[in-house]
């Protein structure tokens, strides 16, 4: 159970799952760790969170502080949110799901009511909030869905290719400041719609990846270490192609000092652990270490042989 | 909590309590078994909630549902639908704007990391003056218009409490650009430079304020605009030779918009503070200089061919000594260049 303080995380209760699935998944301890009726259980608490009818707030919602879904009549309160379902989407794989009980197309039809004439993805209906997060959630959960109806893949695209930057990093939107975040959301989107070539300058792009490199990544030029951006820099240097031009070892050490006494990672030496720092970085440390882990794909955050056993039940 | 006034009385008194939600009954949150990511709910928040719900089911436009929703945004920001909600009741009920902007401020002055709150900024200030108004009186006009001095004014402290917010900076360009704010903007820039020349977000937005909406694609930057960013930018490597924002800024700006005075008018003048006694040690240490070099020479080699193999050999002792000493971090990354040297 989280504290009390933990209230601001109460709308993305399905992503921090997510994260902690993931950091098991990693460790190759889920299926030790979470019997397989606690693992039913919560795959039970996933689908709850499904919005039970079709239109623009269709797919799964963040959390269940939205309430019963039969009591609810204005629709705006009980919203599905492109983060929350490409969260649902991955621990149910994770949890050994099968997706059986997911309204893809429920999910698709209010995706292409997410998206932009610009390109870019709003991640609920009655927001102005559009970047290239959303791009990553609609491009993740096409390709976990192997559907793409619900992107204009030349859009989203064209939106991508503008968040590139004067020093080779990518961005929020046009003109904001290169950020590792960002850089992920923009490469992984482009690789997941297979437009990698896209990029206006790879190298360039890689280059800057690649400095963000002085000890631990950092997300931006200047800045300090943290301990996340070894998934979000790390990530996305794998899908480039930069593995090899890395000094994993570095990498690693810094990771290693982010340890935190109680467990898990903190995002800087010597800080309170949490589990967004705890999975991203130990998915980073994973990309350093290959041989010790399972393999994670950088796309997707999930093991790869659990990708591969879900294309395999795809194609049947 | 000490009770001093009637308002705190009412905060610390529950809504179970009070007259005004007499006819709503809350809705419980439902969980089951495999509930995951609980969280250790405070009696308030669960309270709150509840009501929330209720409200929020039915989409009831009141003022006891605006209060309502300013608390659990206070508690939780990142509710996603109470937003959407707020915007709504706001709009409908005719709120003061100037009152609701005051409290995004006292939101973000708790919550500076939420996305939503700036969002919801935005559309306050284009309702309070549409872009299409503002932008029929002069930029001095714009500037000492209430509405957006207290934008600027509000950005001011927010970057002054964090130099690097992105959200503040985002909003920013946001606001410049909607209401072509662009003459004062490459003057705050300046200021925020020469406060921290190592402030990267500072250096971005030098980059926006010059561009100024222009498509990046396209432009063509003057001579003059580019020789005295140059020059700028030299002046400010003199101050910390070391740090990656005015070389990534200089040779980004020229490789995208004027890639021939990468070598015709920013090489000669690096070489020469290389050669000043004053910063030659300095410049030699910094692997800045050296990889602002390369690029330097790949551009000239490309639009040079005569000159191709000498500037190679150049470059190729140059990713040798950053590989083995000036930037060993990213030794593989410079002998990999090393070998794509030929194939530029």
């Amino acid at each position: 159970m989280l504290p009390s303080e933990a209230v601001s995380q109460d709308a993305s209760r399905m992503t921090v799952a997510q994260l902690c699935l993931v950091g098991l998944a990693t460790l190759g301890q889920l299926n030790d760790i979470l019997s397989e009726t606690q693992r039913a259980q919560m795959v039970d608490w996933i689908y709850e969170q499904q919005i039970p009818r079709a239109g623009a707030y269709a797919g799964f919602r963040g959390g269940s502080l939205f309430g019963p879904h039969s009591s609810c009549s204005y629709a705006p309160a009980n919203s599905a949110n492109l983060a929350a379902t490409y969260s649902a989407l991955c621990s149910l794989l994770l949890l050994g799901d099968d997706l059986s009980r997911v309204d893809k197309q429920a999910i698709l039809g209010a995706m292409r009511q997410l998206q932009l004439e610009s390109g870019t993805f709003v991640p609920h209906p009655g927001t102005n909030e559009h970047d290239p997060r959303f791009i990553y959630c609609a491009c993740a959960i096409s390709s976990i869905l192997n559907d793409w109806s619900g992107v204009d893949k030349d859009a989203a695209t064209r939106y991508i290719v503008k968040c590139s930057n004067y020093d080779g990093g990518m961005t929020q939107a046009r003109f904001q400041e290169s950020h590792g975040g960002h850089l992920y959301c923009c490469v992984a989107s482009l690789s997941l719609m297979k437009r990698l070539d896209a990029l206006p300058d790879r190298q360039r792009t890689l280059k800057w990846a690649l400095f963000r490199q002085g000890g631990g990544y950092h997300g931006r030029t200047n800045k300090v270490p943290d301990v996340c951006y070894s998934f979000w820099i790390g990530a996305a240097v794998e899908i480039l192609g930069g593995h090899d031009l890395v000094d994993t070892g570095a990498v690693a050490y810094f990771i290693r000092q982010c340890e935190a006494d109680i467990g898990g990672l903190a995002k800087w030496p010597g800080y309170r652990p949490d589990p967004l720092h705890a999975s991203l970085g130990l998915v980073g440390y994973s990309f350093c270490c290959p041989e010790k882990f399972p393999r994670m794909s950088p796309e997707l955050l999930l093991p790869e042989s659990v990708l591969e056993a879900h294309r395999a039940r795809q194609t049947q | 909590m000490r009770i001093e006034g009637s308002e705190q009385v009412e905060e610390a008194v529950s809504l179970a309590q009070q007259a005004e939600w007499q006819d709503i009954t809350p809705i419980e949150q439902e969980e089951g078994e495999g509930s995951m990511c609980p969280i250790a709910y405070t009696d308030e928040y669960r309270e709150l909630m509840g009501y929330l719900r209720a409200v929020m089911a039915v989409g009831e436009v009141s003022e006891r549902a605006l209060a309502l929703t300013a608390r659990v945004i206070e508690e939780n920001p990142g509710h996603y639908t109470v937003w959407v909600y707020r915007k709504r009741l706001v709009e409908e009920l005719e709120s003061d704007i100037a009152e609701e902007l005051d409290w995004v401020c006292d939101i973000s002055c708790k919550f500076p990391k939420n996305y939503q709150l700036w969002h919801h900024r935005e559309s306050l200030v284009t309702r309070l003056w549409a872009p299409s108004n503002a932008l029929l009186v002069s930029e001095d006009q714009r500037v000492t218009n209430p509405v957006l001095r207290r934008e600027l004014q509000f950005l001011d402290a927010a970057i002054d409490e964090d130099s690097k917010n992105f959200h503040a900076w985002s909003y920013r360009q946001w606001l410049v650009s909607t209401y072509a704010l662009w003459t004062q903007e490459l003057a705050f820039v300046d200021t925020m430079i020469n406060q921290d020349v190592r402030n990267n977000s500072a250096w971005n937005q030098r980059y926006f304020a010059i561009l100024a909406n222009r498509n990046p694609s396209v432009v063509r930057l003057e001579a003059d605009v580019a020789k005295s960013e140059i020059e700028y930018v030299v002046e400010h490597i003199k101050l910390a030779p070391n740090n990656d924002s005015p070389w990534s800024y200089v040779t980004g700006l020229l490789l995208r918009h004027a890639p021939s005075m990468l070598y015709t008018d920013l090489l000669p003048r690096i070489k020469q503070l290389a050669a000043d006694n004053a910063y030659q040690a300095a410049m030699t240490l910094t692997p800045f200089y050296w990889s602002a070099l390369l690029d330097i020479y790949e551009q000239q080699s490309a639009d040079h061919p005569d000159l191709k193999k000498q500037l190679i050999d150049e470059s190729s002792a140059i990713c040798d000594q950053l590989a083995s000493e000036t930037d060993i971090i990213h030794c593989r990354y410079w002998n990999f260049r090393k070998t794509s040297l030929d194939t530029c």
